[in-house]
Order: C-alpha cells, then sequence, then structure tokens
C-alpha cells in the first residue's frame, strides 16, 4: 500500500535512526508469540508502529506525536488506534482544529473509503462547534461527492453534519436544490433519493414546508415526473413507497398514475390526454415497469376480495414471466396474501 | 442444475435503461458485458475450485500476507476469523490438513486482547467491537476449553465493562473509544454477548429501539440513527417523539447485522417489554415485510447471474452473497418460526397432530432469494482463477471476498432455520443453575424477580441461538453435490457445530445430541 503516499516520504528516515525519538523504547508487535499468518510489513510502517506503541505505553502527548501518527495514517488509514491518539493528543495539546480540519481535505480525497477519515472530521466538528465550519464542511462534501457520488460514509457524515448543528437559517436551505441537481444527473442515484428523504421527511419540519399536504403533493409530483423519465428506476419507485408509507396514504390514490407503466407498449400518444398529474412513460420505457407491475400488485393486494385474484394475477406473471429471478419472493407473496385472507 | 432452467422473456435480459442513460445506467450497461463472458455454458456444469480455495487459504496462513495487507494491520484477527472460517466452510477442520497450527492461532488471538478489556485489531490497538467480535469467533473455531485453549483466557467481566462504557444513551454503542456508532459493531457486540453469556439487561436496554431507528424507508437498514433530538446530553429526559432519522441509505452490510442483532434480541423482547407491574412497555417494531421486500429486490438479474448487490441500482459483488444471502436466510428463519408458532397454535386449539408436522401442508423452501442462481454467481463469476474468491472479474481475490463468497454460496446450499423440536430438547436439558455460575459478566446479583428473568433470558438467548439447525433434504447443489460446502450459522457465520461448541462451554451445557431432522414431504424445485 505504501507506494501510493511515496510523495510524502522519499527515503523516509527510520525513528530508530532520529534522535528525536531517542528517548522512546520501541516496542514490538509480537513479544513471545510467534504469529501465525503474518503481514509482510515495509520497514518503514514497522519502524513507525513499533515507536507508535512505544507511545501508547508511555501515554506521551506530545507535537512529535502528530507527525507519528500522521506518518502511520498516511501508510495505512484504516490504522483506528493511531487516529484515536492522534485526536485525544490535539485535544490534549489544545491544537488549532481548524488547521487539522485543512489537513485532512487532503487525507479524505485520498482515502475516500475509509470510515475513519470522516469520522475523524465528525470529532473535530463536534469539537469546534461553529456553524461557520459546518457551512464549509458542506461546501467540502459536495465537492467530494462529485468524484464519487455514492460514498456511503461521505453521505451519512453530510447528514450528521446537518442534523447536529440543526441550523435553519444556514444548513438546511440548499439540501434540496442540490439533490435535485445530483438527480439531474443521475436520476439512478439511490443516495440522493435517500437524502431527498432525509432532508423532506425524517428531519423534522422546515420553516417553508410546515404545509405537510403541500409537501406531498410537492414530492409525489416531482416523483411521478422522474419515474415517467426512467419507469424502470427502482429507487424512485422505492420513494414514492416510502413517501405514501410515510404519511399513510393509500396506494391505490395512484392507481390511474401507475396503470399505463403494466401494460406492454406505450399507449398511442394520439389518444391520451395530456394529464400533469399523471405524467406517462417517455417513449423509450421499457414496458411493462416491473416496479410498477408490483406496485398495482399491492394495490390489489389492499382492496382485498377480488382484489387479491387479482393480485395474485399479477405476481404469477413476475414469476413466471417478467422476474423469474424472484419466483421464490412472488411465490411468498402469493401465499402470505391468500393465508392472510381465509 | 439438475435440471434446466424454463426459458422465458426474462432470460438475459439486460437492465432496462428505458432509452434514458445515467451514469448509474453506464455502469451497470458495461459490469453486464463483463459477465456475459461468464454465464454457465449449456452441459457443462459449474465447479467449484475446492483445491485451488483450499491452496489459497493455506498460502496465506502458512506464508503470511504481502505488504498490500498493511491496509489490514487494523483487522488482523479478522484476517484470521476470513482465514479459518474459510477452513471451516470448505470442510476443512484445524487438526487435518492445517495441524499444528492451532496453538499458533490461539496464541495470536490471545495477543489482540486488549488489558482493559476486547480486543484491538492487533497487539497493542485500542479494543474496538469488531476486531472484538473477529478474535471471539476466530476462537470459537480453533479454541477450546482449559489452559492454552483460548476460551478461558477470554476476560469476561473486563470484555463486559467495555462494553458497557461504550454505551450511548439512545442505547447504541460506539465502536470503540472515540469511535462511531453504527450497527456493525452493535451486531458484533450481540454475538460476543450471546456466545460468550455475558448478556444482560443493561446492555441491552434501548438497543431493540435503536435498531428499529435504522430501518429505512426501503425496508433495508442504514449505519445507525441520529439520536441526539431524542436523548440529549445535558441530562433531560428522553424526548420520544423527537425524530431519529437514519445516517446513510439501506446496505446489505448494514442491513445483515440489524437484521441478525434483532433475531438476536428477540428473546430479551419477548421477555423484557412484557406488560409489567408499571404498565407495559411498548414493544418497538420493524417491518419485516418491507424487509424481506428488500433483501428480494437486491438480487440481481439474469444478465447478471442472479449475484446479489448491496444497495438499490448499485453492482453486484460477490461479498454480499453472504451479507444479504446471510440476512435474507435469517428473515426467512424468523418467517418460519412465526409459521411455526402460528401452526403449533391452531393444532393446540384443533387438539390434535403430533410435534414436527406443522409443516406438512407449507411450501418447504420459502427462501426469499433464488438460491441456484446465487449458486452461479458466486461459481461462475466469484471465482478467481488462480483460487480465492473476489467481488466481480476481473477483480483479484482477496481474504475478505474468499470467505463471504464461501459464506455466501453456502447460504445458497443450505437452509438453516430455527427448529421447534430443537428448541423444545435444548429448554427441556437446560441447567439453569451451572448456566448462572458459569455467568461472565460479575455484575452485581439483583432482586430474586430480576434474577429469575435473567435466567430465563439466558435461557431463552442459548436456545434459540442453538436452534437453528439445518433442514435436512432442502439443500440444493449447483453443479452437484461435489459443490458441496458446510452449512453455515445464519446469525453468527460459524458452523452450527462451532457455536454450539463455544456456547456449550460458556453457558455450563451439555447439549443433547443432534438428531438427523425429518426430510420434507415435498422436493423443491430445482430452480
Amino acid at each position: 500500500m505504501s507506494a501510493a503516499f511515496d510523495d510524502s516520504s522519499d527515503e523516509q528516515q527510520l525513528y530508530a535512526a532520529d534522535p528525536e525519538w531517542a528517548d522512546v523504547v520501541p516496542l514490538q508487535q509480537y513479544e513471545g508469540v510467534d504469529p501465525i499468518a503474518p503481514i509482510f510489513y515495509s520497514e518503514e510502517y514497522k519502524d513507525a508502529t513499533d515507536y507508535f506503541r512505544g507511545i501508547v505505553k508511555t501515554g506521551e502527548m506530545s507535537p512529535k506525536v502528530l507527525k507519528l501518527t500522521e506518518h502511520i495514517i498516511r501508510m495505512n488509514p484504516a490504522h483506528y488506534s493511531a487516529w484515536q491518539y492522534r485526536y485525544k493528543t490535539l485535544i490534549a495539546l489544545n491544537s488549532p482544529l481548524k488547521a487539522e480540519l485543512e489537513l485532512m481535505d487532503n487525507f479524505a480525497i485520498q482515502f475516500l473509503k475509509t470510515y475513519q477519515v470522516w469520522h475523524h472530521r465528525r470529532l473535530l466538528l463536534g469539537a469546534l462547534r461553529s456553524v461557520d465550519v459546518a457551512v464549509r464542511e458542506l461546501a467540502f462534501v459536495t465537492r467530494t461527492l462529485r468524484t464519487d457520488t455514492k460514498n456511503y460514509h461521505t453521505w451519512s457524515y453530510r447528514q450528521w453534519i446537518l442534523a447536529h448543528f440543526n441550523d435553519e437559517a444556514r444548513l438546511w436551505p440548499g439540501e434540496l436544490p442540490w439533490v435535485e441537481e445530483l438527480l439531474e444527473e443521475d436520476v439512478r442515484n439511490n443516495s440522493a433519493w435517500h437524502h431527498r428523504f432525509f432532508v423532506v421527511w425524517q428531519s423534522g419540519v422546515r420553516r417553508d414546508e410546515v404545509d405537510r399536504e403541500e409537501v406531498l403533493r410537492r414530492e409525489l409530483a416531482f416523483t411521478k415526473e422522474k419515474i415517467s423519465l426512467a419507469p424502470n428506476n427502482q429507487s424512485a419507485w422505492n420513494y414514492l413507497r416510502g413517501v405514501l408509507d410515510h404519511t399513510h396514504t393509500p396506494y391505490a390514490s395512484l392507481t390511474s398514475f401507475v396503470q399505463p407503466y403494466t401494460v406492454g407498449a406505450p399507449s398511442d400518444p394520439e389518444d391520451s390526454i395530456v394529464d400533469l398529474e399523471n405524467p406517462r412513460p417517455s417513449a423509450g420505457a421499457e414496458l411493462p415497469s416491473l416496479p410498477a407491475l408490483e406496485f398495482l400488485a399491492d394495490i390489489y393486494e389492499a382492496e382485498g376480495g377480488d382484489g387479491i385474484s387479482k393480485a395474485v394475477r399479477i405476481w404469477k406473471s413476475l414469476a413466471d414471466e417478467h422476474d423469474t429471478i424472484r419466483k421464490k419472493y412472488w411465490e411468498y407473496r402469493i401465499k402470505d396474501a391468500l393465508h392472510g385472507a381465509q | 442444475m439438475t435440471s434446466s432452467e424454463p426459458t422465458t422473456s426474462d432470460q438475459l435480459r439486460p437492465t432496462p435503461t428505458d432509452g434514458y442513460p445515467s451514469p448509474t445506467s453506464r455502469l451497470q450497461t458495461a459490469t453486464e458485458d463483463i459477465l456475459r463472458a461468464h454465464q454457465p455454458s449449456a452441459g457443462t456444469p459449474p465447479i467449484l475450485n475446492r483445491n485451488l480455495h483450499i491452496q489459497y487459504l493455506l498460502r496465506n496462513l502458512q506464508q503470511g500476507f504481502p505488504e498490500r495487507y498493511t491496509s489490514q494491520d487494523a483487522s488482523q484477527t479478522w484476517l484470521l476469523f476470513w482465514t479459518l472460517q474459510g477452513f471451516s466452510t470448505l470442510g476443512i477442520g484445524l487438526d487435518d490438513r492445517t495441524k499444528q497450527r492451532r496453538a499458533p492461532s490461539i496464541d495470536t488471538l490471545l495477543a489482540a486482547q486488549h488489558p482493559e478489556g476486547g480486543f484491538g485489531g492487533g497487539p497493542g490497538q485500542l479494543a474496538h467491537q469488531l476486531p472484538t467480535f473477529a478474535a471471539v469467533s476466530a476462537l470459537a473455531i480453533a479454541g477450546r476449553p482449559g489452559p492454552g485453549g483460548g476460551w478461558d483466557e477470554i476476560d469476561r467481566a473486563k470484555m463486559y465493562t467495555w462494553f458497557l462504557s461504550l454505551k450511548q444513551p439512545d442505547g447504541s454503542f460506539k465502536v470503540s473509544h472515540d469511535g462511531e456508532v453504527d450497527v456493525r459493531g452493535l451486531y458484533c457486540l450481540l454475538v460476543c454477548a450471546t456466545l460468550l453469556n455475558i448478556l444482560t439487561p443493561e446492555l441491552l436496554a434501548g438497543v431493540p429501539e435503536f435498531l428499529a431507528s435504522c430501518q429505512t424507508y426501503e425496508g433495508g437498514f442504514g449505519s445507525a440513527s441520529f439520536g441526539e433530538w431524542a436523548f440529549r446530553e445535558d441530562g433531560h429526559a428522553p424526548d420520544y417523539s423527537a425524530p431519529r432519522p437514519t445516517l446513510g441509505e439501506a446496505h446489505g452490510g448494514y442491513t445483515y447485522c440489524a437484521t441478525a442483532a434483532w433475531a438476536l434480541v428477540q428473546p430479551y423482547l419477548r421477555l423484557y417489554y412484557a406488560p409489567t407491574p408499571a404498565g407495559p412497555k411498548p414493544a418497538p417494531t420493524i417491518s419485516m415485510r418491507g424487509l424481506a421486500r428488500w433483501y428480494a429486490t437486491m438480487q440481481g438479474g439474469r444478465a447478471e447471474l442472479g449475484g446479489l448487490r448491496g444497495r438499490t441500482n448499485k453492482l453486484v459483488d460477490g461479498c454480499y452473497a453472504w451479507w444479504v444471502g446471510g440476512g435474507a436466510a435469517v428473515v426467512a428463519g424468523m418467517l418460519k418460526e412465526q409459521e411455526d408458532a402460528r401452526a403449533g397454535a391452531e393444532e393446540l386449539q384443533e387438539g390434535a397432530e403430533a410435534q414436527n408436522e406443522g409443516w406438512e401442508d407449507e411450501e418447504v423452501d420459502d427462501s426469499l432469494l433464488n438460491r441456484p442462481a446465487l449458486q452461479q454467481y458466486v461459481l461462475c463469476a466469484a471465482q478467481h482463477p488462480a483460487g480465492g474468491l473476489r467481488d466481480k472479474p476481473p477483480k483479484h481475490a482477496d481474504a475478505y471476498h474468499t470467505l463471504y463468497c464461501l459464506s455466501g454460496l453456502s447460504a445458497a446450499q443450505h437452509r438453516v432455520v430455527p427448529n421447534a423440536s430443537r428448541r423444545a430438547t435444548l429448554r427441556s436439558s437446560w441447567d439453569a443453575d451451572k448456566a448462572r455460575s458459569m455467568e461472565g459478566s460479575a455484575t452485581a446479583s439483583s432482586s430474586d424477580g430480576e434474577q429469575s428473568l435473567l435466567d430465563e433470558l439466558r435461557r431463552e438467548s442459548f436456545v434459540s441461538a442453538l436452534s437453528w439447525l439445518e433442514e435436512e433434504g432442502t439443500e440444493q447443489y449447483v453443479g452437484g453435490a461435489v459443490n458441496r460446502v458446510n452449512a453455515t450459522h445464519p446469525l453468527f457465520d460459524l458452523t452450527v457445530t462451532h457455536a454450539e461448541g463455544i456456547m456449550a462451554h460458556f453457558y455450563g451445557q451439555t447439549l443433547p445430541v443432534r438428531r438427523p431432522q425429518p426430510r420434507p414431504r415435498n422436493k423443491p424445485a430445482d430452480a
């Protein structure tokens, strides 16, 4: 792994040969144990972690510990103990945390996928207690997500910032327009859909969203529009279901929207009246849309009575024809519905 | 497969793009193009390259890991768990081809134990829930009772104290001091506490509520929820009406952890949420239906060889064969348990029928996933030609994917579910005094009423974990029995035998002999 970070250390001098470190007793990883399945570390890594273990043992917290932990983290960003010790040292030394955050910008981009990179930032933000810094962080996260639009840690970090600082005027207002931009770029980005749910439904009520009926109408219109562009996009259908479940709105209220997506081919546009509330599948739509079929079956099942047999007919068509990979699941739905109907 | 799959309209149908491509659909299409070359060819059954994988694991165990594994330096106990459990899945015990590896494995694992409790990723590292889980699980495989056996060297009292020191006001736990909160860490903690007999109501307080708050609108679970609005640090009483939004979308890894954790807290839910003199404590609920649906939607189409993805609109990856395949097996087991309970209640009403016949009218294989298709993905796409398993072609194999592809293959071959008659047998042979004397948290004794409830929690946790058994006759082997791997316990990813061994020890129980389970009447279809 170290090859990737060589820019930070050409011919790094070993701590063992550094007079500044002469007062620290390095500690071997395994003493008296012949480890099975050992990792073949580089000399540089072994030396640095030997000194790290020595430091942990004495509990020293000094500026040189910051250098050492940075060096280890650059070689192995998943070394959570080095991160934690670094954080404790920063606090103990009363180090400028904003400077640390800036140093971290470069780390985050290099080591996007490690937990610790993001968690360290969270600790720093918690200690800094500044909305200004939170605003800066949102901008940083926006930039980062441009290169990796679905990075899990980055997204949950953003959500934590919003919830923790919870600043109505400075943090929340930009979220919805930004999500819309992201969905404009990639309507199938499920992380962006989840973020929309987090912002609109899960995190309290924004000042200008007090009229929940209106918010529901807006969200349904938005989602239907996105579904019409790409009717097989599971993310949009899941969001639609989520909104309906969350607001206890019956799926049946969308029957006329869903129907055209469940038939074999787009209906002749000539005979369809343009209905803004119920946008029709786009010209390129591959129909029937499986999520639409599933949705319609759920409407029928909720109806009960004759609805059940209509639902069963759809599930059978999914099991035997349209979605045979999930045959077992559709059979489970049939069994479950029939059992419940007894 | 013993019979050919029916030709249908969705055979190899590429994932639809609706004439509206986006970055996600482009990546999806490119991946399907790669996977197309790995579709099984008609007439040639796919083969598990068992010996190559054993060689791969042996090389790691005996020669160690190359320098690029420095990134796993904080996961050394995981490297051992992945390797040892890989051997177990392939049917290799530590005493045959890996002989003389038992003692060094135990020593290496114990060297990672932290003096203040729990295990770090390696010696001298901070204790952390994840490597603790890996160390305990690896010791379940390699260890045994007695001096030097590893089990009795686990400092359970200190581990318990350390667990409690990580507990948060909302019921969740940090993974380490100054670490993050998430459901992975919680799952790891619950497994350790269950295996080691240190599960207490104090530890479990608020855990079901926290878990429930991590289920997203998609039905799967996200990493954690945000608890600060409901649980304030200034000592005020919690505001249970405050929102607890989920951080991060539904994800295969977190969903596995939350699902298995939910199964592990069932005894606590049943015992401690019943009406109390102070009034009933409302039990939190999750949507099992939503969860079952989420698991089912994670299976890719035939163009993706039926592999599993970890999030909506993401790519299939061999490791989700376990996280999603194993999680779906947990749900299938929980659904079966409900079914058994319902059938049992009906039988009682009718005053008829002997035990063990409740399943007769039921569909035998009520798995949520297409098990043969998942096997195909592992066998055709996830095996690296040089040994070891991987995410997808053309990637390299690694220790992590090798285990989770094999565990997923196992979950797809075998059906391991709670067994009502085993549950009854375990209950009747339960020795409460021994179990209490072996309890490891060393917490102060409480009132008689609390003590007897705790006894019940201990018994039910033990019984319910060990009631999961393979249902004989439901195994399905794509490519034939030659590809068989061992069954794995869906809650632990250990063989049932290893789970039994370590739990019998720490609960001081002698396990009744397992009898072969009855063969169901209806042989399941092949595809």
